[in-house]
């Protein structure tokens, strides 16, 4: 059962990461005129259809993660202990404070990106997006090296 | 109905989230604690021969959900509506530095 969730825990996390990169890249830069190299085309999508999928990945991601972590705690925290890798063990509790801050963001993420986009709230969709972009990745690779650490510290 | 109530839920709840944390790291205490060992939830700080190691982390978002949404809740829509769009995000940008500045600890 822990292995179906943890890669769930991935593919929702892999999802996520698709959904919040094209956002943030989409607020970067408004384009003057249609692009034609990869970076303008990843850019130029219709990035309010992105925000509810973002809102329940993301909600469904931390749920997950929320269920899996008795297994970290009991099994995975101790190993690290073990073997003295003091900042496997930190990063890991930057990850669980930085989702739980972005997860309280999901509301004024979701309001900020409601139609009609008000151009006073321009700054606020990019940097809620960013924020999330950020706390996304970095959960990813950090849930990632931390399932890897014996293959990564033999 | 949306309404700005929730950028103050969203304020609120990352500054009340940081502040559980800092409390439970001060005074070594939770509003609850979960023994996966065991299975169950405790007020108590269970010996950890007995009971294991404990989880605070749904203590603290329980405690920042409840909390904030009792902040979006009692705050008028009116003074809601006049909080500025930087607060939305300056407030969890710096929250976000405040934790990489206190969990450096882990990495000397």
């Amino acid at each position: 059962m822990i292995q179906v969730l943890l890669v769930l825990h991935v593919l929702v996390g892999a999802a996520l990461l698709g959904a919040i990169t094209h956002q943030s890249f989409s607020v970067a830069r408004r384009p003057t005129a249609p692009g034609r190299s990869f970076v303008d085309r990843f850019r130029g999508v219709n990035s309010p259809t992105f925000t509810n999928v973002t809102v329940l990945l993301f909600f469904a991601n931390v749920v997950l993660g929320g269920l899996l972590y008795p297994q970290y705690r009991v099994e995975v925290r101790p190993t690290l202990e073990d073997l003295q890798l003091r900042a496997a063990n930190g990063v890991f509790e930057t990850k669980e404070h930085f989702a739980a801050v972005a997860f309280g963001l999901l509301p004024a993420y979701w309001l900020a990106w409601r139609p009609p986009l008000l151009p006073a709230r321009a700054d606020t969709r990019k940097y809620l997006t960013w924020i999330l972009a950020f706390v996304a990745w970095w959960s990813f690779v950090v849930g990632e090296l931390l399932n890897n650490i014996k293959g990564l510290f033999p | 109905m949306p309404s700005a109530r929730m950028n103050v839920f969203s304020i609120v709840f990352g500054v009340a989230y940081m502040g559980l944390f800092f409390w439970s790291e001060r005074y070594h205490t939770a509003l609850f604690r979960y023994y996966p060992v065991l299975k169950s939830f405790s007020r108590e700080d269970l010996p950890l021969e007995e009971a294991g190691p404990a989880i605070l982390w749904y203590s603290w978002l329980f405690g920042a959900a409840v909390i904030s949404s009792v902040a979006a809740l009692i705050v008028p829509r009116s003074m809601a509506e006049r909080i500025g769009q930087v607060w939305v995000w300056g407030v969890p940008a710096a929250l976000l530095i405040v934790i990489i500045v206190y969990e450096r600890r882990w990495f000397y």
